[in-house]
Parts: C-alpha cells; structure tokens; sequence
C-alpha cells in the first residue's frame, strides 16, 4: 500500500538517514553542522507525519533554534578551532564500520520483529494541551526532577566556563594530533 | 555446681584480647612517644645492635638495664593475661570431665552473628574433648612463652608492640579452637594468619623478615582459598556451618544420597589444600622455614606449638567428613608420611639451628597428618600435644642458647656449650630424647601410636609404616646432630662471643624446665594397653572421634599385640640406629660428614639447598602469575582493544607510547568496548 | 477541556514521599546562595550547612518509618528499599562532607559550587534509588550524572582532572543513550514505563519472548552497567576515579554505585524476575568478567587512586554475583555489601588522601613507606578497611562477601561462588601489598607528614572503622534490614 504518506515518509527518512552520514564523514566541522540542520529538520517531519506535534515543534525550537546554533557559536568562539581537523583518524573506519553494522543489524532485526503494537490508525488530534496536563499531573515528578537538573546543568556550566582567577594559569591544552 | 564454670568459658578467648587492649593503650600512650623522641635524640646506648639483627642481643645485659615502669606493666600484663586464662581452660575442662563421657559437650552461644533465612552462624564457643584439649595446649604453653619472652625480649624496643601481637595470636587462636562453627573457626585461621605475618616481620628492618612475612602470606592464600571453598560446599551441602548440625547430619544424609562420597571427597579434599597451607605440608611448607626470621619464642608460639597445627585439628574436627572419603584420607596420609620424610632429610643438612628444627616441625607435622590419614585421629591429636612439648621447648632451648651467643644462630659457630649453659643442655637433651622417641618420653608414646596405627589400621600400609620409620630414625640423627654440634666437642665460637656466654635468665630457664617436665610425662596419659597402661588419652577423646575409632579397630582387628610390641621394639630400634649415626659421625669421626659431602657433592648441594623447591616455585609460578596478570592486564586494557582499532602495526609503532591520552583517539577505543559489549549483550539475549 | 483537579490528599502524600530528596535539593540551593553571602574566610561554614541538610534529611527517613508511601502516581515510592539506600546514600554524602572539611582546606575547593554539586547528585541518586516508573530513574540517573561529570573536572588546572571528566562525559552520555533507548523499546512492547506494571506484563510469555522487549532489556542493563562500572563498560573508571578529586573519587566510588545498584535491583527483582533463567547466564558472565580483570588490573598498579579504582571495579563484581540468582538472599546479600562498601571505601579513599601531599604523584604507592610506624592510628585505620576490603574477617567486608557468595552457592552457582572467592583470595595480594608498605618498607626518605586531621576528618575516619568493625561483629541486626528492605520490594 503506497500512498503520499509513505512517499512523504521515504523522503523524509532519506533527508534524516542521508544527512547524518554526512555529518559522520565531513571532515569539515561547519558543513557537519549544517549537515546536521538537515538531520534535525528531517526527524522533526518524521513526528509530524506521527502526529506528534508538540514534539515536532520542540524539536525545531530546542534542537534546530537552540543547541545546533550553539553548536555553531562554540565553532566560531573556539579559536584555532579552524586550524584542527577535527575528524576520526582513518584506521577508525573499519571496525567502527563493522560494530556499527553489527548494531545496526540487531537493532533492525528486533525492528521488524512482528512484536511491535501497531495502532491501527493514526488519528490526527492535537497534543500539546493534553501533554501540559499530564506534565502538571502524572509526569510531575519527572518535571520537577527535570528542574533540578537543569539546575545541576546550569551551575556546572557556569563553573566550568567561568574564568579562572589570574593567578592560577590556564593548563596548555596540547593540540590535537 | 562444678558446671558454673563453663559459664565463664568466654573469659578464655576474652582474657588475651583485654591483654591486647591494655598493651595497646600503654603501645600507643607511652611507649611510641618514647621511641619518637629516642629518635629525635640519636641512637640510643643499644638500638643499633638489636634492630637489624635477628636476635634481641645488646651489649649489656641485665642489671646495666633499668627497664621503665611501662614495661614492667607490659611484662605483667602479657604473660598474666594468658595465664589467668590458662587457669580459667583448666577449670572449665575439670567442669567438662565432671560429666559423663557421652554428655561432654558444651556450646555457649554468646550472640547471634550471622542471620539470614534459614541460616544460621552464632558466635559461640563450643567446649568438648578435642577443643578442650586445644586450649590447655595453647593457654598452657602460651603462658610459659610469654613468661619466656619476657627475658628474650628484654633488650627490644617495641616491648608493648611485641606483646600486643602475642595476645593477640593467643585470642586468634583460641578463637580457632573453640569456634563452634567453621565460620568462627576461619575467623581464628585468619587472625592466627595475620598475627603471624605481624610477628615474622616484626624485625621489618631487615629485609629477609619482610620477605619472608609475604611469602608465608603468598602461600597461605591458596590455603585459604581451598578452605572458604570448602566452607561453602558445607554450607551448600548441609545448610549450615555448626559443628554439631553438621556432623549431627551426616548420618542421614550419607543414608539419603545427598552426601555423596563425591562431595565428601570434594570437600574434605578443599579444607585439606587449607590445613596443607596453614600446616606447612608438601607442596605449600615453602613458608614456614622461612618463618623462623621471627623472634625465637614466635617461633616456639606460632611455628611449631600451635598455628601450624591448626590444620592437624581442623582435619581432626571433620574427621566425620573424612572418613566418608577414602581417597581423602589417603592423600591426607600420603601428602603426611612423604612430607615427614622429605623435610627429615633437609633437616640433616642445614646449619641454622632454627632452621633444623623449622624442617623438623614440617616433618611432624607430616606425622600428625599421617596419623589423620589412616584414620588415627587420637594419636594425631596426641602427638600434637605432645609435639606442642617437645617442640616448644627445643625452639625455647635454640632461644637460649642464640641469646647467649649474641644472636649467632649458626650451629658451626657454636659447640661445648653443655658446660656454659647447664640448664638450656639438659632440658633440650630431654626435649631431643623426646622427638628421638626414646621409649617413657611423651614422643615415643605419641609416636609409636602414629606408626602402630598406620600399620595396622583399616586406612593404614606397610609402606606408610615404613616411609615413617624411616623418617623417625633420620629424625633422631638429626636431632642428635644439633645436639652434638651445639652443646659438645670443642668450643668453635667466635672469641668475641664466648667472652658474653652466659645462662639465660630464671624467666627464660623456668619456662624450659617445665616444658621439660611436660616433655617427659605428657605421654603418660596415653600409654598403650600393649605396655600395661591406659590410654586415658583415647577415652578423653572417644566421643569426639567415635567414627575413626571405629575406623581404625576395623582394620587393627587382625594385629596381634605381639606384633604390635615388635614393631615398637623396631622403631625405637631405628631412633637409636639414628642416634649412633650422629654420634659416630659427629663426636667420633668428625670429619666423615665433610667427607661425604665432599664425595656426594650433587645430592649433598641438593638437599643443603632444599631440593631446590623456592627456586622451582619461583620459576614456575610467582613469576608466571606475575608476568600474567601484568600480561593481562595489558592485554586487556591496552592492548587488546588498541590491538583490534589500530592494528597490529600500530601497536608495534606505539609500544613504549602512552596510550592514555584522550589525543590519539583512545576514548574512542573505550566507547568501541562498550559498543562491543552492549553488541554481545544484546545479541546473546536475542539469540538465546 | 475539563479543569484538572488537584486532589490534595494524594498531593501531600506525594511530597511526603520526597521529604528527604526536598531537603537535600533545598540545601544546595541554600549552599549556593549561603557562598555569595560571607567572605573568604568562613567558607567552611558551607561544608557545616551541607552536613546539618544532610543531618535532617536523614532524620527525615528516619521519621518516615517503615511504611510505604507511594507519590506522584507511582513515579516514586519511600519504601523499605528506598529508605536503606537513602540511608547509605546520605551517609556517603555526610562522609564526603566530612572529609571535604579537609580536604577543600588544601586543595583549595571551598566552593558554595562544590558543595551544592555533590548535594544535586546525592538528590539525583536518591529519586533513582526511590523512582519506580523508569522515567524516574533515567531523570535521576542524569540528574546524578551531570554534576559529577563537572565534580571530576573540579581542578581545571589539573590535565588528569580534565581528562577524566571529558572521557566520562562523554562515554556516560553515550551509555545513557542506550539506557534510554532501552526503556523506549520496552515501552513500545509493554505500553508502559513503570516497573510494577511491567511486572504484571511479563506474565505474559509473548511480550517476554519479543525481540523488541530483549534487546530493550540489554540496552538497559548496559547502561546500568557503565555506571556500576562492570567490564567491558569499566574503561572509563580508572582515568576519572584517577583524575577526579580524592574527595569526589571516593564519593563516586560509594554513592553512584549504590544509586545505580539500587534501581538495577529494582529492575531485576520486580520487573525482570521472569526473565532469570535467561538473565542470569548475562549476570554470570559479567559478574565473573568484572570481577576478574578488575581484580588482575590492580594487582599490577602502583597509582593508589587507580589501585582503588580497578578494586572498586572489581567489588561491583562481587556485589553482582547476589543478583545473578535472583532472589530475596541474594539482593539482601547485595544491599548489606554496598552498605558495608560504602564505609570501607570511603574510609580508605579518606586515609589515601590524608597521606597523599598532593594530587597526581602524591598517591604513588611508595608514599605509603613506613606510614604505619610514624603514624599508627592512620596505619591501623588503613589496615582495617583495607582487610575489609580484601575480606578477611573480622571485618564487614568478611561478612559481607560471606553472604555474597553463600547466596550463590546456596542457588546452586557453586562455580560463580569458587571464582568469586578465588577472585578475592588474589585480591588480599594488592591490599596487602599497601600494608605491606605502611608496615614493612623503609621509606626512601623522611616519611611524609601528613596533614593534621580536622576533628570532622578524624570523625568521618572513626565512624567508617566503627561501622566496618560492629558490622563485622554483630551484622544481624543491619542484614534484618536489608531483608526486610528486599522483602519491602516484593509486597
């Protein structure tokens, strides 16, 4: 059964599948991170075509708005960032590519195991309402854990990226081979 | 009435361990702050010539030494402590033999220690024959040692320390024995362990005594480990670990099919890789030997009364499992009878005078467990005691004899000595005529009964027999040969040295006076009924040992009390062979054995150098476990996954490299092994 | 849209439930605020804060008594699990606080940042060891995560300190993504992430036999896994325990694996018990593996931080093997050990780092000559919690393994119990070897003067020998507990 559905998922999918691999192999960080643009656009279709609205845009906001940008200012920020090749030496490739398969291949085994719950239908409703409900009620806790560490999060970024006192001198980060 | 005593059964262990505390407070208080600020002031007047050397001897002896009033305390409290708990043993065993033989069985369980389910380990203490007999041994001959070490000590300056290990032996190994469950007892087998490390390293200056507190530590670890895995198996089998549950289930489980002679092999085969460690028998004895860089009364203490034979009396305890595996029991025989032998013969060649008799405890102790083996346990346990006599008593009479030749210790150094030092002569001649087995001494009752019973006993060979016999003549040769060499002929001491010779102080000759009487009478109470006795020994531990007695007349049916004196005759026969042997050779024809040596030069090196069996070892294991685990190690954590990402090339490129470094890459080798690992993991729950 | 409607009972029932993860949390932010407020000097006034929070936090759980409180809809529940690993939890955290007053007075960490981190992650391990829905234990697992990833890196002008952090964050970021991978498998099978439905799922033998539900059952057992550090998911143990800051090192050492041990119980014996017949052969075979290499990865080091660490690796093994059979012996085995670990460990690490000059080459193994004469409290101190460690009686440690391995036996796994116990006959060889080196080797040089224990240090120290020896002694009434605390699970 093909309908426009299933076309729009192959695209989709494509886009996502095709687009990380170039962020795996370029061996230029700027293009992998606009590579990786493509990724995150592609994974946002995919919910919306799961009717996972709420999802679809929290993952433009977050991932699209929020740490690929940042991803982008901590390349621009770095300095001699631009001089570093910042790739796997090669005689990575071969068993990465191998344990990589591997996984890959169990993981889509159990995929296409019969075992899944298949809805039936898909019925396009909003979600957004009934997730902020269920945020303030079943899913409280994990909200409100979720605040603590962010919290943790925040104080160990501030620590970490806060400038040393002047007498303590920076360690000299070698280089990267 | 009488029974109120064995109500305070607990002092006995609890005696020694308020001896620790107390030594430990004066240790702490005020003998360190005075060994610091000696330090800070210099050298003092004797600190250079007893540390560093193996023996506590200074310049001056005696008056010269006002000992401070902290280690008059220390000499109080260290001795008294295990005499008060000797009187407390003997007490409580009177209260025990108050009642009728089938009923001499006490547990007094103090708390619940180990609790889980249907499991059960109390700490509690269990007072019966064969315990009982432990404990007048270990607080007996304890509390002459420590009165010993008193003078041996006097010149050392951790006096406190010094007492603070002993005591603390002493509770260790009491605990040992009056355990009233195996769990109770590893506790003891532990802590006799570790004090024993504490005490033959207790010179740590001096690089031998460290070494030799590791390898006695190395060697009992395999020991242990057979003994925990048997403990397990115990548990495993029976449900518990309680002395009485366990042997009280044995019949019915044996009847059931449960206890196979299998397990029973499996398990009495494990806790005797543990007495073989702890009791210094073929192929673990390496350790002990060496044991003897610890002062002379540790020596007498640990390394010959009582923690090696911690093994004789845990296979004695089991000797219900034993007798359920025959193939059990004639290893333990064989591994008995070839270790008696085997050290008899390098105690002919050493020149160390501890030495000797470090390789004539392992020989002993060969015997007891020959005796275990064909199911004598009595006599095992008989020879024990009286072994803890003699044997002392030789190690106390070596002790005098290298305080009063300022810590020489080498028997070609020494000579004519009987007239300097009267009393340390007789006593250790009476001590040697013991070990001799010449016939009314404690040894020759206890060890007439060894090789009687492995004659005739059901488990028992003429070739154990033999191989015994053997070991007891070559064991009077030698034991004459230390005798002559060191107390008769012409003086070859250093002059230096024979200026200082002297008798040791009353609190180092008393001790060797009473050990002397127990050398001689301690036999009397096992006199066979074949010379008219009574073997009151045997009857004391009938209830204990009922299954091996059964054992052992099963098979002695068919002797006859005839041969039974024939033998007797034969044996001491031998002794006396061994005797004339060493006399011959030593005050005779002094210059035979040079000559022997000289003609056989190969076997003589072989067995001067102990068959080479430290150096085999060390070759053989040390340092492949060594070189494995370093092996292993950088396999598996370098080599192994750099091997796989980078190569073999690589790894020959980056040999000396540092592969720590997050910059080539070596975080990714880590996630590489999770991934593998998380691949495994997966795939094996999928595929199962 | 219907309003929601707050019932206000079940509300207060929920907080109940959290009181003591609510204090914790409060006092890091107090922590926080309180450093801004005084100066320089009185810094240690917030190690003091940090330890009244904890304090009260404990007295919390011991006012919550026994009962079950279940909040938040069955997010969370203050059991009689939950509140023994709280306990062991809090206790770590307390001793970190303790050993920290001596600690940040030399290494310079009196930070309002450093203490208000280590109360963030101690909260995060609580809601893990507490959390019965999986969601609560992922949020807990990061939430302990994160600020140990930058207590690691605490001494930016240290290269090992960084070092180790980066490696550890990002191999736990990678491993949290399988662990949350897992639990989107099983969810896709089951419908549910809470672990007492997922339970009532498992009867049926369609779901158990699954593809989707196994390979989420592995993925989540690897992510356990990296955090309790078993081999092969262990490489990045030695270099952050080695770079980390003593203090931390030790905390981690303690903490983290009693909050990650916590929930895999949790798992295990609720959730998973239908799977055993296959789990086990996983449990087994990792079991013996870690215990193995960790054991022969120490015996040849001479970094004592690092020693510590492949033994700490190797005790995730043995604590392991209780979980191998399943069952209510086993888990009790498990909780008393990580207890008893938790003090022995620390105790150590709290020894090592008092001896060490300096991070780095201060914890070379040859520091260690002739401590034990010079210093005979620290020498013996030492010696009991490395016996303990090592296993010999009559220490917890002794008792402790004794129950570990008794457990296994008594299941049947008589070989796993041999390996164990062989495993930690070879282990004494390099605990020993320190003694060995306090007792028996004469130092090169003047013995290093350690530094004057603070009288809090000095406590933390006598506490953990305390519990090391009276567990040791009389363990019946703590292995109760932790029985009734197994036990608590399974109603």
């Amino acid at each position: 059964m093909t309908g426009p559905a299933d076309v729009i998922f192959y695209v989709l999918a494509a886009l996502t599948v095709g687009s990380a691999i170039f962020v795996a192999t370029l061996p230029n960080i700027i293009y992998a991170a606009v590579a990786l643009l493509f990724t995150f656009c592609g994974v946002a279709g995919l919910y919306v075509l799961v009717s996972a609205d709420f999802l679809a845009a929290t993952q433009v906001l977050v991932y699209v708005g929020g740490i690929l940008v940042l991803i982008m200012f901590a390349v621009f920020l770095s300095n001699r960032i631009s001089s570093v090749k910042l790739s796997n030496p090669v005689h990575f490739r071969l068993p990465a590519a191998a344990i990589c398969l591997t996984l890959f291949g169990v993981l889509a085994y159990t995929a296409i195991s019969p075992a899944f719950v298949l809805k039936q239908e898909i019925t396009y409703q909003p979600t957004t309402a009934r997730i902020g409900e269920l945020l303030m009620t079943r899913y409280l806790l994990p909200f409100e854990v979720a605040s603590v560490l962010l919290l943790a999060a925040l104080i160990g970024a501030a620590l970490l990226s806060r400038p040393d006192r002047p007498d303590i001198p920076r360690p000299d980060m070698e280089e990267p081979k | 009435m009488v029974d109120g005593i064995l109500n305070y059964l607990w002092l006995v262990p609890a005696l020694p361990l308020l001896g620790v505390i107390v030594n430990s407070v004066i240790a702490l208080f005020v003998e360190r702050p005075l060994l610091l600020a000696e330090e800070d002031h210099g050298a003092p007047s004797h600190g250079p010539s007893t540390r560093g050397t193996s023996a506590p001897m200074g310049e001056g002896h005696g008056a010269s030494h006002a000992a401070p009033a902290y280690r008059k305390l220390v000499a109080f409290v260290g001795p008294a402590v295990v005499g008060a708990s000797f009187v407390v043993s003997l007490l409580a065993v009177l209260a025990l033999a108050a009642r009728p033989a089938h009923d001499r069985l006490f547990v007094q369980v103090l708390f619940p220690w180990i609790q889980a389910g249907t499991f059960f380990a109390p700490a509690a203490f269990q007072l019966d024959p064969l315990s009982s007999v432990m404990i007048l041994v270990v607080t007996g001959v304890g509390f002459l040692i420590h009165v010993y070490s008193v003078g041996y000590m006097s010149h050392e300056k951790a006096f406190a320390r010094y007492f603070i290990y002993l005591n603390l032996f002493t509770f260790a190994m009491l605990l040992l024995v009056l355990g009233s469950n195996f769990l109770l007892m590893f506790v003891g087998w532990e802590g006799v362990g570790l004090c024993s490390y504490l005490l033959i390293g207790y010179w740590y200056e001096k690089k031998s005594a460290a070494d030799a507190g590791k390898k006695a530590f190395i060697v009992n670890r395999v020991g242990d480990f057979g003994f925990l895995v048997a403990v397990f198996l115990i548990f495993w089998t029976f449900g518990t670990v309680e002395y009485t549950e366990v042997f009280g289930k044995i019949p019915g489980l044996a009847a059931s099919g449960v206890l196979t002679t299998g397990i029973a092999t499996a398990i009495t085969l494990l806790l005797f890789v543990g007495a073989v460690g702890k009791s210094a028998q073929i192929p673990l004895y390496v350790w002990l030997p060496d044991a003897m860089e610890g002062p002379t009364p540790v020596s007498a203490l640990i390394h010959a009364a009582t923690m090696v034979t911690a093994g004789v009396y845990m296979v004695a305890r089991t000797n219900a499992l034993y007798l359920l595996a025959p193939t059990s029991m004639a290893v333990v025989a064989v591994v008995g009878a070839a270790t008696a032998l085997f050290s008899a013969t390098i105690g002919i060649t050493q020149n160390d005078i501890k030495r000797v008799l470090a390789y004539s405890t392992v020989s002993q102790l060969g015997y007891m467990f020959l005796a275990c083996g064909v199911g004598a346990f009595t006599a095992g346990i008989f020879h024990l005691m009286t072994h803890a006599f003699f044997k002392a008593l030789l190690f106390l009479g070596s002790g005098s004899v290298i305080h009063a030749l300022s810590g020489e210790q080498d028997m070609r150094k020494m000579g004519s000595l009987r007239k300097h030092l009267p009393i340390t002569f007789t006593t250790m001649f009476i001590a040697t005529l013991a070990i001799s087995g010449i016939p009314g001494l404690s040894g020759f009752f206890s060890k007439d009964e060894i090789l009687w019973k492995s004659f005739s006993s059901g488990h028992g060979h003429v070739g154990l027999w033999l191989v015994g016999t053997a070991a007891a003549g070559i064991t009077a040769f030698y034991m004459f040969r230390l005798v002559f060499l060191t107390f008769f002929g012409d003086s070859r001491m250093e002059p230096e040295v024979e200026k200082h010779v002297h008798e040791s102080p009353y609190s180092m000759t008393v001790p060797l006076m009473l050990l002397a009487v127990l050398s001689v009478a301690g036999g009397w109470i096992g006199i066979p009924h074949v010379l008219g006795g009574y073997n009151y020994f045997e009857e004391w531990l009938a209830p204990v040992f009922a299954h091996g007695a059964e054992g052992a007349a099963h098979g002695g049916a068919h002797a006859s009390a005839a041969l039974e004196v024939l033998l007797m005759a034969g044996s001491v026969g031998v002794a006396l062979c061994g005797i004339g042997l060493a006399w011959y050779l030593y005050r005779v024809r002094t210059e035979v054995p040079k000559e022997i040596a000289d003609r056989v030069p190969g076997l003589y090196d072989l067995v001067l150098n102990k068959y080479y069996v430290d150096e085999i070892y060390d070759v053989a294991i040390v340092r492949k476990i060594v070189n494995g685990s370093i092996w292993l190690w950088e396999a598996f954590d370098t080599a192994f996954l750099d091997g796989i990402v980078n190569g073999i090339a690589a790894l020959v490129k980056g040999a000396g490299e540092r592969t720590r470094r997050l910059q080539t890459g070596v975080v990714g080798n880590y996630a590489f092994s999770l991934l593998l690992g998380a691949v495994i993991l997966v795939g094996f729950l999928l595929w199962s | 849209m219907a309003p929601i409607s707050i019932d206000a009972a079940a509300l207060l029932t929920s907080v109940q439930s959290i009181v003591p993860e609510i204090i914790v949390v409060a006092t890091a932010i107090f922590v926080l605020l309180l450093d801004l407020a005084i100066s320089e000097e009185k810094k240690h006034l917030l190690c003091g804060m940090g330890l009244l929070g904890i304090g009260v936090a404990l007295f919390s759980v011991y006012a919550l008594g026994q009962g079950r409180i279940e909040g938040f809809s069955g997010m969370i529940v203050h059991d009689g699990m939950g509140a023994f690993f709280d306990v062991v939890i809090l206790s770590a955290c307390a001793l970190t606080f303790l050993m920290a007053t001596g600690y940040s007075e030399w290494e310079g960490t009196h930070k309002g940042e450093f203490y208000s981190l280590i109360l963030l992650s101690t909260s995060g391990m609580m809601f893990m060891a507490k959390g019965t829905d999986l969601m609560t234990v992922f949020l807990g697992l990061e939430t302990l995560s994160i600020p140990i990833y930058v207590l690691v890196g605490f001494h930016r002008n240290r290269m090992s300190s960084l070092e180790g952090a980066l490696k550890y964050f990002l191999l736990g970021a990678f491993a949290s993504g399988f662990l949350l991978y897992g639990i989107a498998l099983i969810y896709a099978v089951t419908g549910t992430t809470k672990i007492p439905v997922l339970a009532t799922m498992l009867y049926d033998p369609r779901i158990l036999a699954s593809p989707l539900f196994l390979a989420g059952t592995g993925l989540l057992l690897v992510g356990f896994a990296f955090k309790v550090s078993l081999v092969p998911f262990h490489m990045w143990t030695p270099d952050a325990y080695e770079g980390a800051p003593t203090v931390v090192t030790a905390f981690m050492s303690a903490a983290v694996k009693a909050a990650a041990f916590a929930a895999l119980i949790r798992v295990l014996l609720v959730a998973l018990p239908g799977m055993q017949p296959v789990l086990w052969k996983v449990l087994w075979g990792l079991a013996v593996l870690t215990m193995t290499v960790g054991n022969l990865s120490a015996l040849v080091q001479n970094n004592v931080k690092r020693l510590l660490a492949y033994s700490s690796i190797a005790h995730a093994g043995y604590i392991l093997v209780g979980l191998v059979s399943g069952d209510v012996l086993g888990g009790q085995a498990s909780l008393f050990y990580l207890l008893v670990y938790a003090f022995m460990n620390m105790g150590a690490f709290g020894v090592v780092m008092l001896i060490a000059q300096k991070e780095d080459e201060g914890y070379d193994i040859a520091n260690l000559a002739g401590i034990g004469f010079k210093y005979p409290a620290l020498g013996a101190l030492l010696t009991l919690f490395l016996i303990s460690l090592g296993g010999i009686p009559p220490t917890a440690g002794f008792v402790g393994k004794f129950y570990l391995f008794s457990a296994a036996v008594k299941n049947g796994y008589i070989w796993l119990a041999v390996i164990g116990v062989l495993n930690s006959a070879a282990s004494i060889y390099y605990y020993l070897r320190m003694v060995v080196y306090m007792y028996m080797v004469t130092p090169d040089v003047e013995v290093a003067v350690p530094r004057p224990p603070r009288i809090l240090f000095s406590m933390a120290l006598c506490a953990s020998a305390v519990v090391v020896v009276v567990l040791g002694i009389i363990p019946r009434s703590v292995l109760e507990i932790a029985e009734r605390s197994v036990l608590s699970l399974l109603m």
